[in-house]
């Protein structure tokens, strides 16, 4: 039989003898346990133990299955030859998630078996299931996509950050999770997406199904460029737009003219934030896109683009229907869009700022430390000293003036920019 | 086989390689030499497909790498300096799993394991865990691990670092039996001596840029003598010219000369019988060696 060999060789590896034999006899010792709790029978101490243990299984030792899968290749130097196979991204990928995490799905099954027979009511077992299933599959998921991004910066000791992450996701899918399995009571309609009426539990099944599929989509891209195949940025500008559309739908009918581009600008911002943060950033990439296009050669240059990039000029695009709408304010900050743009700017600039320097790995804490003095202290002093004319160098938003918000936002904009390129000609 | 043109890859603050060309024939080994840091391993990754260049072209058996590194991938093997071994695989399946991964069908993989463990005796370790391998045998599954699909391009980096005498001379061997399968292997190393025993070309970069590319085994059979005298002759350059296919280098002193003889030992015979009709006192005639690490010495020194 023709098997993957990747997942082939992540059984040899993970599913061992000693895990078939020791998993449900470590289950079957904590069951047995509560089995006593439970005054000799299957009730809420087991149930809750059974979905707890298995939210704790797929999602912590899941995650550290998926993230070692990647980096523990980087770190025996075997991912090299990896590389060199002619394995595709789609084998690649599907061989070391189901490979590194089924042995973590053998005891999950042991694990839904015992809650389905302790549950006290069957009512929203399908749902709970359907829920822990594709949670658990969610977080492996997102487990590896991180690993990759941390492959791509070099960062392979990053398992602990992921696997805390992880255990953090475990708990916000378990404080969902319980209380539906606990409920007896009939499930109501309250949630409108586009004018369909849905329930809670379903909107938050569909919404992590979707999670998953992107995080496939993105595992999928991330491998292929790892596989040195070549990616044009599409996927990204697709999530984008698919991100826009389905959170516009929950925005209410009454109010969508109002928020509709408000919300797209939002998400084109943290999507902005969160590529500049991920993405690996080198120098001599930026060289290779400018020798790119000085040669014209369109599709290269696609290939090279930072994925902010693409998803900042979706914001520029929606910044201009936006400027039309005239968004309310929040409170004291009013909605400039054009003011925000050159803050998403600043912030990028400083970051790659940072990433140009001799330590990229401290990037993201010093962009971290910048930015809290940029929001926070300086703002702070300045208001503490009375100095509020200064305030708005920093929090251009709460001034009034829009002229002065994009100036005070262009000057910086301008001088980090500056600085930025000084250091990126040093650096090739 | 192997064309690379005008190739330049840089690090932040660095040209590794500087507009690096060359080009080797098919059949050929070639010894890639230069000292630390002179971008022997970035060049070995750029041809690998493991890095991409901020220039050039690199082209294997017609294949440009840059545009398609998948199907590059397919007929190279590559062994890094930094290789890894799953530790708690067994030998036999390391092999396994690399010859799947490198598309063999699992009903040939047998074959495939038998014919490079045995080429690289490791065929008695094939049930033994890699991590309980020593150095040597681990270069040697990596090796393995390397040509099991057969490729037509092999590219390996330091391959005989950590082998001990004998191994580095069945390294050696196995080379030349990989010659005569028709592939063509391109070898960095530090250690001179061990190519010698198998390269046909040279390769010398320096700082980033080829210094030279020279045939350390040509076809045409030129080779250096010394001639010496029991006593100094006079004119014995003129004498020396009228011997048949003898070029004269250098003469010192009318007592010793430095020769070039074109031909086989039938034509060095010759020449030798010739210098004793002239009645000249010889009390030495010699062939000079001159090693890959003459060469490349003279060649670092021409350069510098």
């Amino acid at each position: 039989m023709n098997l993957n060999p990747e997942f082939q060789r992540q059984l040899q590896l993970e599913f061992s003898q000693a895990r078939l034999i020791g998993v449900p006899l470590i289950l079957g010792v904590i069951f047995a346990l509560t089995y006593i709790i439970d005054d000799y029978q299957f009730a809420s101490v087991t149930t809750r133990s059974a979905l707890g243990l298995f939210l704790l299984m797929v999602s912590f030792w899941g995650a550290r299955q998926a993230v070692d899968s990647v980096l523990e290749e980087q770190r025996s130097h075997t991912w090299d030859t990896q590389r060199l196979s002619a394995l595709n991204p789609w084998t690649m990928m599907i061989g070391k998630l189901l490979g590194s995490t089924l042995v973590v799905w053998y005891g999950g099954v042991i694990c839904l078996i015992i809650y389905a027979i302790s549950a006290p009511n069957a009512t929203n077992f399908i749902w709970v299931c359907s829920y822990a299933i594709t949670s658990g599959l969610l977080v492996q998921n997102l487990s590896l996509l991180l690993s990759l991004c941390a492959l791509r910066k070099g960062q392979i000791n990053s398992n602990s950050i992921i696997i805390g992450l992880a255990i953090l996701a475990a708990f916000t899918i378990g404080s969902f999770i319980i209380p539906l399995s606990e409920s007896s009571q009939e499930i109501q309609p309250n949630v409108n997406w586009y004018g369909v009426n849905a329930t809670v539990q379903f909107v938050s099944l569909m919404s992590v199904i979707f999670a998953l599929f992107w995080c496939v989509v993105g595992n999928y891209r991330l491998m292929a460029q790892e596989l040195r195949i070549r990616t044009l940025p599409w996927v990204w500008l697709s999530f984008a737009l698919f991100l826009i559309l389905y959170i516009g739908g929950f925005i209410p009918a009454e109010k969508f003219g109002d928020y509709f581009y408000t919300v797209a600008f939002s998400i084109c911002l943290t999507l902005s934030y969160f590529a500049v943060f991920t993405e690996h950033h080198e120098p001599m990439r930026i060289k290779r896109l400018f020798t790119y296009i000085a040669a014209k050669n369109w599709w290269r240059s696609a290939e090279e683009l930072p994925l902010w990039c693409v998803t900042f000029v979706l914001a520029i695009l929606v910044a201009i229907p936006l400027s039309f709408t005239h968004p309310a304010d929040i409170e004291e900050l009013h909605i400039y869009p054009l003011t925000i743009l050159l803050l998403l700017l600043r912030d990028i600039g400083i970051f790659l700022f940072f990433n140009y320097g001799k330590n990229p790995q401290r990037a993201f804490s010093l962009t971290l430390l910048s930015l809290i003095l940029l929001y926070g202290v300086f703002p702070s002093i300045f208001t503490a000293t009375k100095l509020k004319g200064m305030v708005v160098l920093f929090l251009p938003l709460i001034s009034d003036s829009m002229v002065l918000s994009i100036f005070c936002m262009g000057l910086q904009s301008a001088l980090i920019w500056y600085l930025l390129y000084k250091r990126w000609l040093e650096s090739v | 086989m192997i064309n690379v043109e005008h190739l330049i890859f840089e690090y932040p603050n660095l040209r590794a390689l500087d507009e690096v060309s060359f080009h080797i024939p098919q059949g050929s080994i070639t010894a890639l030499v230069g000292p630390n840091g002179a971008g022997k391993t970035t060049l070995l990754r750029c041809m690998a497909a493991l890095e991409q260049p901020v220039s050039g072209d690199i082209r294997i058996n017609n294949i440009d790498v840059l545009e398609h590194p998948r199907e590059c991938h397919r007929i190279i093997g590559y062994l890094s300096d930094f290789f890894g071994l799953y530790d708690r695989l067994t030998v036999r399946q390391c092999l396994h799993y690399v010859a799947r991964a490198q598309g063999i069908a699992e009903e040939e993989c047998a074959t495939a394991i038998a014919r490079v463990s045995k080429g690289l005796h490791i065929t008695d370790r094939l049930d033994v865990l890699a991590g309980t391998l020593s150095r040597g045998l681990r270069q040697r599954v990596a090796i393995a691990q390397a040509i099991i699909h057969s490729p037509r391009v092999v590219l390996l980096d330091e391959p005989a670092s950590g082998l001990d005498p004998e191994a580095r001379h069945e390294l050696a061997e196995l080379f030349l039996e990989l010659q005569q399968q028709g592939m063509t292997l391109l070898v960095s190393s530090h250690i001179l001596a061990e190519l010698e025993a198998y390269s046909t070309d040279m390769l010398v970069l320096r700082e980033g840029r080829i210094i030279e590319q020279v045939a350390i085994k040509a076809t045409t059979h030129t080779q250096d003598f010394k001639l010496t005298l029991a006593s100094p002759v006079a004119n014995l350059a003129a004498l020396l010219q009228q011997i048949d296919k003898l070029i004269i280098v250098k003469v010192e002193h009318d007592q010793s000369a430095l020769l070039q003889i074109q031909g086989d030992s039938q034509q060095q015979h010759d020449t030798l019988k010739n210098l004793l009709a002239q009645n000249l006192p010889v009390c030495e005639f010699a062939k000079i060696t001159s090693n890959l690490q003459d060469t490349y010495l003279e060649t670092i020194r021409h350069r510098s």
